[in-house]
Order: structure tokens, then sequence, then C-alpha cells
């Protein structure tokens, strides 16, 4: 991949001998191009050669529908999330590094809890009688109930929550890297603390935002339990889809179709995205 | 080195040897499982000498793709009785061998050459007492907002019970109910649409109407007994409890057939039914259970509300699974 900016946060770079690489590229074959192709045979020939089932896909309104909802969702995650996870990184950054480990360790405590029970919590947290509810309505805040699941609403929560660490952390790896004399240079120079944010920290943050972002959004697309417990039909996600396809209807070739698609458009996003992002670092003259 | 892989290959070869006298057995785990390895396989293993292992969740794509590489090492596997005539056809299943599996006393609406009863349930309409006034009677009142409010949870698949409900509902006599209009039934569905909160698996179920989240809902009788058990305040309507069956298929190619067989036999009888039932709240499917349970065990079971019982038609819906599942989507995901 030409994604420059990505190369610093990538796993351990492989010696430049091509022959040492080897093992890392079979690895590659056996685990991601193996299975990939497979899924791509199943869809044109499962249940007989041709492309019915990606006719049957795009012709459906259902699936036309679900993937746009998966998009819908996705977008809406990351968003949210590298709204929250801005100040939570910027502080993180600039705090004492003892203060700093003890909120690392809870950010990295919390994603090693166990996925279904922090769904089932949120489940718990976020009904009409839930915590929340109760809590607002004892307040006089509010007199109904306000829907915060089996809807888009409960789907962002859930998964806001879910993703924070994974765009805390590369936001937090930029931040820390931006000289802070430059915004102090900024300050001098007139600028508002708000014109300090809006024209150096965020243009200089940009590629811990597109990093964090991506991740976030790729890993959105594919989520199944969170989006399963904590939203209506009406924004089923595609993932859960599939596995209705695959379990319980034994329609193997649609459900391969779809997935492939999907990976196919996240394929393309990854790569528009990295094209971006690197034209905006170099015209940022950094 | 070399003692290892001498190690790991007596280790293997043990395996291989201790295998003649296992078997796996796969259903659908939680309460359900539970009871069945305690009234079923753990009788079994001590009168047999056969091993049991449990395995879950029942997993139709894992089962399928078990007997389309060959490798299956499901031996026995708990499934609904529509998807059992469906993989029938498919030729993923053995025959059931009846010599082994005595038949005569199984009732005949369950069991087919393919498969044997598990147990049989109903789907009925439960309520949250406190905060349900009034007595809902049938699934009319869970489409009648105006008389009791509050949100209604419903199974979320495409599968047998919320289209028969919305037609019996409409006013559909039961007798008519098949072949389902599915216009008539999407139609009555749309009038509480905004009010449905959907359960994917039965624990969901218990959650949404013990916490009152939903008022009313569509309840496997056996999580609506379970909960009771629990003491949680929850109202029964057995009026037009629609009754399904799950059956015990062995997978084609399966290792341990005999073994299967011989399970199947067991789990099947008198005692194993009546001992399942009891722990359950679900219905034997062998005619000679009840006799052998406690009376007060006996009216909890859903052969206690035969008046007003409608069966589910499985025939129908493994001929027209896709077709139902293709509408289904369509309107849910609107």
């Amino acid at each position: 991949m030409q994604g420059s900016s990505f190369r610093r946060s990538s796993v351990a770079g492989l010696p430049a001998g091509s022959g040492s690489a080897f093992p890392a590229l079979l690895l590659v074959g056996l685990f991601f191009i193996v299975p990939v192709v497979a899924l791509l045979l199943r869809s044109v020939t499962d249940p007989e050669p041709g492309l019915q089932n990606y006719a049957t896909l795009f012709g459906s309104g259902t699936y036309v529908r679900v993937f746009l909802n998966t998009f819908l969702v996705a977008s809406v995650v990351t968003a949210v999330t590298i709204l929250v996870a801005y100040p939570v990184a910027w502080m993180l950054a600039i705090m004492p590094p003892a203060f700093g480990s003890i909120v690392f360790g809870i950010i990295i405590l919390s994603m090693w809890t166990n996925l279904l029970t922090r769904t089932y919590a949120w489940m718990v947290l976020l009904q009409r009688t839930g915590v929340i509810n109760r809590a607002l309505m004892g307040l006089g805040i509010i007199h109904e109930p306000l829907p915060l699941i089996n809807n888009l609403a409960g789907v962002t929560i859930g998964m806001v929550y879910i993703m924070l660490p994974f765009m805390i952390l590369p936001l937090v790896g930029t931040l820390r890297a931006i000289d802070p004399m430059t915004l102090r240079a900024a300050a001098l120079c007139g600028a508002s603390p708000f014109e300090a944010f809006r024209r150096i920290l965020l243009p200089l943050s940009l590629p811990g935002i597109a990093a964090g972002g991506l991740m976030v959004f790729v890993m959105s697309l594919g989520y199944f339990v969170t989006p399963a417990l904590l939203g209506g039909t009406s924004n089923m996600m595609l993932a859960e889809m599939i596995a209705q396809t695959v379990q319980s209807l034994l329609n193997w070739g649609l459900g391969s179709a779809a997935a492939f698609v999907l990976l196919v458009v996240t394929m393309a996003l990854y790569a528009i995205q990295l094209r971006l992002v690197g034209a905006r670092r170099a015209g940022g003259g950094l | 080195m070399k003692l290892i892989l001498t190690g790991l290959l007596a280790g293997l070869l043990a395996a291989t040897a201790a295998k003649a006298d296992e078997m796996a057995f796969t259903s659908w785990g939680g309460t359900t499982q539970e009871a069945q390895t305690k009234s079923w396989a753990a009788p079994f293993e001590a009168s047999s000498g056969i091993k049991v292992l449990q395995d879950g969740p029942t997993d139709y794509g894992k089962l399928k793709a078990m007997v389309d590489a060959g490798n299956v090492t499901w031996d026995v596997v708990d499934v609904e009785m529509d998807f059992a005539i469906k993989a029938a056809k498919d030729g993923l299943l053995e025959p059931i061998d009846y010599a082994v599996v005595p038949k005569a006393d199984l009732d005949p609406r369950f069991s087919n050459e393919h498969a044997v009863g598990s147990f049989y349930y109903s789907f009925v309409l439960a309520w949250n007492k406190g905060t349900v006034t009034g007595e809902p009677t049938g699934w009319a009142d869970m489409f009648d907002t105006q008389k009791f409010p509050g949100k209604r949870t419903f199974y979320k698949w495409s599968a047998p019970g919320v289209i028969e409900i919305a037609l019996l509902a409409d006013g559909v006599p039961a007798d008519k109910l098949y072949p389902l209009d599915l216009d008539r039934a999407f139609k009555k569905l749309d009038t509480i649409k905004s009010d449905i909160v959907w359960w994917g698996g039965g624990a969901e179920s218990q959650q949404l109407i013990a916490s009152g989240e939903a008022a009313f809902g569509q309840l496997w009788n056996g999580r609506v007994f379970a909960l009771q058990q629990d003491g949680t305040d929850v109202g029964v309507a057995w009026n037009q409890n629609l009754t399904a069956a799950d059956v015990l298929i062995v997978p084609k190619g399966a290792k341990n057939k005999d073994s299967a067989m011989k399970f199947l036999a067991a789990a099947t009888s008198p005692t194993g039914q009546a001992k399942f039932a009891e722990a359950s709240g679900y219905a034997p499917i062998n005619t000679k259970a009840k006799a052998e349970m406690p009376a007060d065990a006996v009216k909890a079971l859903p052969d206690a509300h035969v008046e007003g019982q409608i069966n589910l038609d499985m025939n129908y819906w493994a001929e027209h699974r896709d077709e139902i599942a293709t509408r289904w989507y369509a309107w849910q995901t609107k």
C-alpha cells in the first residue's frame, strides 16, 4: 500500500530482502488470499455457476437497504467516536505520564472485558425501564422514557463505547508528536484557543484522525453482536443479515456474495482514503 | 523432539481408540440442554457405557458444512422440525433406524423417516403483570394497542409463529391458516410495527418481559415456565397456543451412527421424555411419558392446554421457507 502515513504505525517492518519476506507472504496467502478466493468462488458457483447470487443481491431491495444501513451506521459511529475520542486523547497527550498511564489502563481494561457482557450491560442501562431513563424521569427532566434502544441511537451508543479505544490510541500517538510550542506560538500571534485548534492542532492531528477513523469505520462495517442486540430491524446491519442467510437459510452462495461485495467496497474506501490522506499530508508540507 | 512426537502419536491413537464408545450430542445450550444432559445423556452413559460429549449451540450452517466436507463431528443434533424436513430433502440426514428406536408410542405428529421428536413446545402470549392492567386472552389483544398499551415482543427471525399469530389476530380461523396469506399477515403486522421489540433468543425474550421493557410477548412456554419458577409475576394466555416440535436428527456421515440410534431410543423412551418434560416444562413426544410424571408437572405442559391449541404446519414452512424469508426480511428492514 502506498500509505506512507501508516508506515509508522504498521507492524514491525520486514527486512527489504525479498527472500526473508517469503514466510510472511506465505502466511498472508494462507490466511487472507485463500479464504477470499474461496469466498469469491462460492459466490459464483453455489448453488450453480453464474452470477445469479449477485443479481439477487442487487435486485432485492432488502439487501440494498441493509447495505445502505450498514454504511450509515458505520459513518455515524465513526463521526461520533472521533468527537468523543478527541478531547480524551488530547487530555491523555498533555497529562503527566503517571496519570496518563492510569487513564490508559482504564481504557485498555474496558477493551479486555467480554464484548457480550458489555453489550448486555448497555441493554440494561438503555432500556425504557433502565437506569438512564429512570434517573431522567426521577429528576423530572423527561416525562416519557427516551427511545434509547432498538434503534440507531442504541447501536451508536453501544458501538461508540466499544470503538473508543481504537480511536483514542492512534490519536494520542499523533497528538503527542505535535510540539506544544506550535500552540504557544499561535497564541503569541494572537490566535484564540479555538483558532489555534482549528488552524494548528486539527490539521496536524489529521493523520491520527484518519488512521483511527478508518479503523473504526472498517471494524463497524462488519460488526455483529452489538448492533444485533442494541439495534432494531430497520437498521439491521449486513453481518447479521449474512449470518441469517448462511446459518438459517443455508444460502451460502448469497451470503458469500454479500460478504464479497462488502469486502470490495471496504477495500475501495480504504484505497480512496489512503490516497486522500496521503495527498493532504503532501499538501500540508510537513 | 522424537519423544514428544511419539507421545503425541500415542495420544492420538488412544483418542481414536476411545472414540469407539463416544458420541457427540448437540443442542441449543442453556436450560434446555442442561435438562437434556441430565434426563437423557447421564442415564444413557450409565446404562450403555457410551460417553456422550456435549456440544452446541445448534448451527445449521455448521451442520451443512460438516456434511459437505465429509467430516461430521456431531452424532445427534436437536433441530427445529421445519429445518429437519428441508435438510432431509437436501440429503443432509441419515434415516432413523426404527428397528433400534421403538416407534409405537411416539406422537406421529413429531416423527418421520429422518427425525424423531425431541420435545414439543407452545408459543404462548405472556405479559408482565406489573406493567399490564387487565388480562389479555388471545393474539387479537396483542394487536390491540388501544386496549393494551405497551411494547410487544416477537421472535425476530423468519420462522413459524409470528405470521400465524398476525393472521389469527386478524380473524382467520385456525383451520384456514394454511396456505399462509402473507399479504394479509404483513398488513396486520404493519398496524403495530412501531410497537414491536424483537427478541433474537430465549434469554432475550425473558429479559424483555421480566424487566417490563415489553409489556407483552410471544414466548416459548418453557421460557415462561422458567420465569415463573424464578418468581417473576408473569401472566400467560394459553388460548390459541401454537405448537411445534424440536426433533433429533443424525447428520449424514455421522461417525457413531450406531451409538446415535441407541441414544435416540433412550431419549425418546417414556422415562427419558418424562424426566426432560418435568425439568423443562416442554411436552413429551412419547405418549406414555405423562404417566411417569407428577401431576402438577403435567399441568405446566402444553399438553394441559389442548383446547384451542393450533399445530404450526412445519411441512408448509419447510416448503416455503425461502419465499417467506424473502418477504419477511424485506418487510422487517423497511
